[in-house]
Parts: structure tokens; sequence; C-alpha cells
């Protein structure tokens, strides 16, 4: 692959920056939709009794608290620890499996079915099962991410490998290149965009799992803090936390977008998201 | 030219089946060689077994019947030992869009095992030789077909091959990029004094580069093979030779509508006239 790493001189730092603030200004619907809603809100505080919508300035109070206060903060960095562990583990076992998917049809003939049949059972059931299964908290929660999101990983994996032009393979061939030699030097460039998406959907995916996983099954985390929020009847703590996982989604999405630009800084801009 | 010949093909079948079972022949009973330094086209109508043949001397499929050689080996069983032997320039660039210019140039240096700074010294070499000098870190999407095809012809030099297949490699190309990078392959193949192969559709084209010119018809057999040097040192024209192949051209399309999609011709039969050798119904 192209290496394209940012320049330290002077004119590479500026087109940095340059590309940091179209970035910005890429996401300025989203800040205005962001504004809009929170202007909503806040009207409809005067309206509405605290427990139902707390104004604006409790929530920012709460939201200070969990980044401010470590014993809070732990908890919010615990759901990212165990989205991101388990996501990594995830894609090495989705890759392997869609990987052997994708190149022989026998394997693919007996894992796919098997793949669907898994991702039609919901995350709700395997968060019960998990917790029936598994005594150790981090083991059950990883079990049940890992279940919900490799076979996504395998199935975007495999879906690519099987959709690499065919003239790069023959190219290859016609090069005698051997089959490590093929599968580093064109199969794996070419199913990177197919990889890039499966992140950003399982991302998704996964930080919602963790939720409803840790809601059920553990006594740390974000889902655990929104549970004690709403035993509470805390809106406030609640709407803080969730707001708090959503800037972790956000970072992660972040990480994502610009492993993302580096990997596939190759493409025609129209063609980058 | 003597020694053996480093293409060979002899008597090779290669029959493909259709969704209904019935069966294509593509290739037929089909023979030729193509001597060690020589140049030989090959034209043909769309069909006539052209690709088949090139995708078997390439080893990415075997004949049913016959063998073929390439310097010796058999391209389909023995495809690592002619690893570096082989440069193929193909219809479309091939160009791998992740990969920079000076890249995709060394793309066949790294299937070589070439350390990293040799393989990007010898790419850089070939990359001036095309005239592409300046264009290192582009990406193919930034390049012009012709400019892709040109970054195409120094991948397949860059290993220094002892055969140099081309398919149709003009094929999409506007005319006057095409006349142009012809010119400069044609020149590399005498610098270099490659045995090459090309398949072409255009009848100009095959004389304008080769010494020989193989005439094919359908189902992939030789209908007539036209000495482009030999006419030429008898005071025959261009043009004349070109209208030689052309009637080739001719006889394989006359038996091809009259045999029919798929069907056979004889080839039985051996005519020599007017400076060709004839394999078929027809004396040209």
């Amino acid at each position: 692959m192209a290496s394209n790493t940012t320049s330290t001189h002077p004119s590479g730092r500026i087109k940095f920056i340059g590309e940091l603030g179209a970035a910005l200004r890429a996401q300025q619907p989203l800040f205005v939709g962001l504004c809009v809603i929170a202007v909503l809100w806040q009207v409809s505080t005067y309206f509405l009794p605290r427990i139902i919508a707390p104004p604006l300035q409790e929530i920012g109070v709460a939201m200070w608290q969990i980044f401010s206060d470590y014993q809070q903060f732990v908890h919010l960095l615990t759901t990212g620890l165990r989205v991101f562990v388990a996501l990594i583990v995830s894609f090495i076992v989705g890759s392997i499996l869609g990987i052997a998917m994708g190149t022989f049809d026998e394997v693919s003939k007996y894992a796919k079915p098997m793949l669907h049949f898994i991702q039609g059972i919901p995350a709700l059931s395997w968060v019960v099962f998990a917790v029936i299964w598994f005594a150790n908290v981090e083991l059950r929660i990883g079990f049940i991410l890992l279940i919900v999101t490799m076979p996504a990983f395998a199935l975007y994996i495999d879906g690519a490998v099987r959709s690499v032009n065919l003239d790069f393979v023959h190219l290859g061939q016609a090069f005698r290149a051997n089959w490590t030699q093929r599968f580093r030097m064109i199969t794996i460039p070419a199913i990177v965009p197919e990889v890039m998406s499966a992140w950003v959907v399982n991302l998704g995916a996964g930080v919602r799992v963790a939720m409803v996983a840790e809601l059920i099954g553990s006594t740390t985390g974000v889902g655990f803090q929104l549970l004690n929020a709403q035993a509470l009847f805390d809106m406030a703590g609640a709407i803080a936390w969730t707001l708090s996982l959503v800037a972790l989604l956000s970072v992660y999405l972040g990480v994502i977008r610009f492993v993302e630009s580096r990997l596939l800084a190759w493409r025609p801009k129209g063609e980058r998201q | 030219m003597t020694g053996p010949a480093p293409i060979l093909f002899a008597n090779v079948s290669k029959t493909f089946f259709k969704h209904d079972g019935t069966p294509f022949f593509a290739c037929r009973e089909l023979s030729f060689e193509v001597k060690a330094r020589e140049i030989v086209a090959i034209v043909g109508e769309t069909g006539c077994g052209k690709s088949t043949s090139f995708n078997m001397l390439l080893g990415l499929q075997k004949p049913d019947v016959g063998d073929i050689q390439v310097l010796g080996l058999d391209p389909f069983s023995e495809s690592d030992a002619l690893r570096g032997q082989v440069g193929i320039i193909f219809q479309s660039d091939r160009l791998l869009p992740w990969r920079t210019t000076i890249e995709n140039i060394s793309f066949g240096l790294e299937v070589l095992n070439i350390p990293l700074t040799q393989r990007r010294q010898t790419a850089g070499k070939w990359l001036e030789r095309v005239g592409l000098k300046g264009f290192e870190d582009a990406y193919p999407h930034e390049l012009s077909g012709g400019m892709r095809q040109r970054v195409s012809i120094a991948r397949a030099f860059a290993i220094e091959p002892k055969i140099l297949y081309a398919d149709e490699a003009f094929t999409a190309l506007d005319e006057l990029t095409a006349e142009r990078i012809r010119k400069d392959l044609l020149e590399l193949i005498r610098e270099t004094a490659i045995t090459t192969l090309f398949i072409t559709h255009s009848v100009s084209e095959a004389v304008d580069i080769a010494q020989r010119v193989l005439v094919f018809g359908r189902p992939g057999c030789l209908i007539c093979e036209i000495n482009c040097e030999e006419n030429r040192a008898a005071g025959k024209s261009t043009h004349e030779i070109e209208q030689l192949i052309r009637q080739g051209l001719r006889v394989a399309h006359k038996t091809m509508s009259a045999e029919g999609a798929g069907e056979g011709v004889a080839t039985d039969e051996v005519v020599r006239a007017e400076g060709s050798t004839s394999k078929g119904r027809e004396p040209i």
C-alpha cells in the first residue's frame, strides 16, 4: 500500500490544518441540528416537569461530573475499553472466517447459513444466554459483543474477497505471484473499503449491545450507570451518560474515519466518504 | 533465430461447455510457434480463440488436449518456474488503483522479491524510459489512458522478461495515442530484442509491428500465417501485405459463417498461395 503519512514540512502542516477545517465544515449540519435540539429541549423545560425534561444546565453539570470525577469517568472508560477490545477480537475472528469463506466455497457453504442464523437471534436473547452461561462479567459482555458483531465482519469480508476485481487477480497470476503475494498485494488493499464499512457498522452495533449487556449483566460501565439513573429517576444523569456515550462513539468513529482516510488516500476525492 | 522456440503450441484444443451442456470449441488442434526474438502478431475476429490462447499461455487455463510450452516449460503446471520470464501488457492497463505509478511498475519486481531500494531504482528507470518522469507518486486515476498504458508497458519490461505478451494493448486508446505508444513499444521491443507475441484486431497494427502474422479463425485454429519480412523482401508493399492478411480474415469469416459459431473447421489441408501459408478449405 502506498505510504501517505502527514508530512512535518510546513506545507504538510498547512495541508493538514486545511483538511481539518474542511472536515469541521462538513460537520456544520450536525452542529446546527444539535443546536436546534438543544434550543427545543430548553424551551420544553419551561413547560414540562423537571423529572421529565431537566434544564440544559443540570445536564451540563451531570456531564461535567462524569468527565471530572475519575470514579464516574472510569465507567465510561470501561465501556469504551470493552467495546474496543471486543471489536478487535471480533475483527480478527471475523477476518479469518471471512477470508476463508471468500476463498473456499466449501467453508462459505457451511459458515454462511450459520452466521445468518446467529444474526437472526436478537441481541437481547444473547444477553440473557450470556448471563446464564457465564459468571464472569467481562467474559459475559465480551461474548455478547463477539457474537453480535463478528458475523457482520465475516460476511462483509467474505463479500469483499469475492468481489476483488478478477482482472487484478489474473494480473497477479500472470506475473506468477504466489498465493501469499496475491493476498498481500491485491486482496488486502482491495478489501480495505469494505473492512472500513464493516467497522463503522459494527461500532454502532457494538456500543448499543454493550449498553444492553451492561444494563442487565454488569455492575460497571455506562449501561450500569444508566440503570442507576433509572432507579433514582435521575433524568439529567441518564441524559448525561447517554451523551457521554455518544461522545465516545464519535471519538471512535473519528479514529475510524482518520484511518480510512489514510488507507484510502488513493481513491479519487468523489469516491471518498 | 535459432534454437528451440520460446513459445510452442502443439495440437492444442480447449472446449468450454454452455449452460445447456453443449460444447463450445474455443481452440481446436491449434499449432504454432514463436521463435526466439521473433515478433509475432495474432489477428482474428472476435471469438476466434485469441483470448483463450492468451490465457493458456499465461497459465490461467489448461488445454484439454495438446502441448503448450513457454521457454520449454508448461505454463500451467510449471507456472512458478516462469516467474519473471514473461512480461504482460493487457488490453486494459490493470494498474492497481491503490498503488502509485512507481509502485505499479514495481509490481513484478516485488513478486520477484527484489529489495525495495533496488526495485524503486529499476521502476524509476523504466518510468523515465516511458516518458513519465515526474509522475512517480501519481495514482492511476490521476493519469490519462495513454499514460496508464505506458505505466503498464513499463511494468511489463521492468522485470526484464524473456518473452512479452500483449493482448490488444492499444484497443482502449484513441488512434493518435495508440500510434504514439505503439511506436515507443516497438522501439522498446527492438531495443531489448525480446520475443514478442501480441494479439490485435488491427491489421495495420499487426503489419506495423510484427515480423509474422498468424490469422486465427473460429474455433481457435490457424487459418494462415503471413511472413511480413519475407513478403517485404519479395518486394511487397505494406498495403499488399495488409491485403494478404485481410484475405486470410475473409477466409476465416467465410468458414465461420458456413460452419456456424462454435463449430469446427477442417484443418487438414495446407495450401500455399501468394506469400502466405494457408490452413483451411479455401486457398488464399
